[in-house]
């Protein structure tokens, strides 16, 4: 499997080491830390003591950062300006014209900002440093059907794939006089006469995957060998255990913490 | 449980993750063609909850999220519920015969498909996102909020008109892609009498 096509950085790390399952227990932990921190500030102090450190341990700091930026950074923006401009009957700090920032939309917008941080940035370090193939022999070596991941595996590969294609069928048909730019109506109008060549290309060739892996017995049950080796350690183990852990704890710490409200 | 048993032949799976592809390159042409208000990300788990049960589209909506986060944006994988609503959705319509009148599939299932996204969505955009979407849409929510709406309500309008529009073009635009397969190809799937030709 090409791995290219992922966002899987290839790293001679310890980060890339680590077993998939690790990298995977720790993204849902990032999660549950995300959502459930109180206050402001523990979400940013978990981004720079916790997830930038791992980045620089597996070598990914440019490649997570640019990836977390390009996602949190316009959520942010939007945050900002919206809540900051329109909170409903908040405390103006700074007049502009007929608008006034608001004190508590300001604090709500720096509070979602460091949420989406942690999020996006445990799910983007679990992404860049996890090999997609190992992920899955790791899953179906944990008993999840072999059906699902190959779901995963092959969408994986053939998104890159129908990505192209659907470039070059919209080249062919703009070649072919199709107007592409021009009003609203117009592109909306060019939407068919793309997609369903393209739509109708790829549902051809399901015809003759399913015929190869009918031949290769893929209903067959049973017990399968795997050709790739994962390498698991005690440590990482409890490490595992430790983090599913503080995730319940985290939330049923929020849910009581509601429930007290 | 027979009947799902039943929809999962080997051709639902060969076509689960194609579909997953397909929500992806058509959505890639949508970003190309830079219509706005338009997504048209949901096509292949419409056609596979169609062709395939319900079971099959929930299964394809949520994998498809998740596709997406390992691909690049992981932005989608908090909203892999609402994907598997819309898979879930779109085969109980088939299930329904709605495809065989068209205005009830494109406009009953868009509209349908887009209020009940909405309601899912909100609270996950409202929780997780602050109610923003980081793209153009929020010159709507800025709107609601402007009129003193909450932010669960400002996210969740938000959600309602810009799904309405790209949900009955995703339908209208599957509708199209089924009349145009071969009824040799069709007759393959485990739910072809939701679209088979009177």
């Amino acid at each position: 499997m090409t791995t290219s096509l992922s966002l899987y950085a290839p790293r001679d790390s310890g980060l890339d080491r680590l077993h998939p399952l690790t990298k995977l227990v720790f993204a849902v932990f990032g999660v549950v830390v995300g959502v459930t921190l109180p206050g402001v500030w523990p979400n940013y102090l978990f981004f720079l003591l916790v997830l930038l450190p791992l980045a620089a341990w597996g070598r990914i700091v440019p490649e997570f950062l640019r990836a977390v930026f390009k996602i949190a950074l316009p959520f942010a923006i939007s945050l900002f300006v919206i809540q900051g401009l329109f909170w409903t009957n908040g405390t103006p700090i700074f007049q502009l014209g007929s608008l006034s920032l608001k004190a508590e939309g300001l604090a709500f917008a720096a509070k979602t900002t460091g949420r989406i941080l942690v999020v996006m940035g445990s799910i983007t370090l679990f992404v860049l440093s996890t090999r997609p193939d190992h992920l899955m022999v790791a899953l179906t070596q944990r008993g999840i059907p072999k059906t699902l991941t190959y779901v995963l595996v092959s969408a994986i590969q053939l998104v890159p794939r129908f990505q192209s294609k659907a470039a070059s069928i919209l080249d062919a048909q703009r070649a072919r006089g199709l107007e592409t730019e021009g009003g609203f109506f117009q592109r909306v109008r060019a939407l068919l006469p793309v997609s369903i060549p393209l739509v109708l290309g790829s549902i051809v060739d399901v015809e003759e995957r399913t015929i190869a892996l009918e031949a290769r017995g893929f209903s067959r049950d049973g017990p399968k060998t795997s050709y790739r080796v994962l390498i698991d350690t005690p440590a990482q183990r409890i490490v595992r255990a430790l983090m599913l852990l503080a995730s319940v704890a985290l939330i049923v710490f929020t849910v009581v913490r509601w429930w007290a409200v | 449980m027979d009947r799902i048993r039943k929809d999962f032949t080997t051709i639902t799976w060969v076509m689960i993750p194609v579909a997953i592809a397909i929500n992806m390159a058509l959505g890639f042409i949508v970003f190309s063609l830079k219509i706005p208000f338009l997504y048209l990300d949901s096509i292949g788990t419409i056609l596979v909850g169609l062709l395939c049960g319900p079971i099959a589209g929930l299964l394809t909506g949520a994998l498809s999220n998740f596709a997406w986060g390992l691909l690049g944006n992981p932005g989608y994988v908090p909203y892999f519920p609402v994907g598997a609503l819309i898979g879930l959705l779109a085969g109980l319509f088939g299930q329904w015969g709605w495809y065989k009148q068209w205005w009830l599939w494109i406009f009953g299932g868009g509209l349908i498909t887009a209020l009940a996204g909405a309601v899912l969505s909100a609270p996950i955009n409202a929780y997780l996102q602050g109610g923003v979407t980081g793209s153009g849409t929020d010159v709507l929510v800025a709107a609601f909020r402007a009129g003193g709406a909450s932010i669960l309500q400002a996210s969740f309008f938000q959600g309602l008109i810009t799904e309405s529009v790209d949900k009955v073009v995703n339908y209208a635009v599957v509708w199209a892609i089924v009349k145009a397969l071969p009824v040799r190809f069709l007759a393959r799937f485990p739910r072809y009498i939701n679209v088979r030709p009177e």
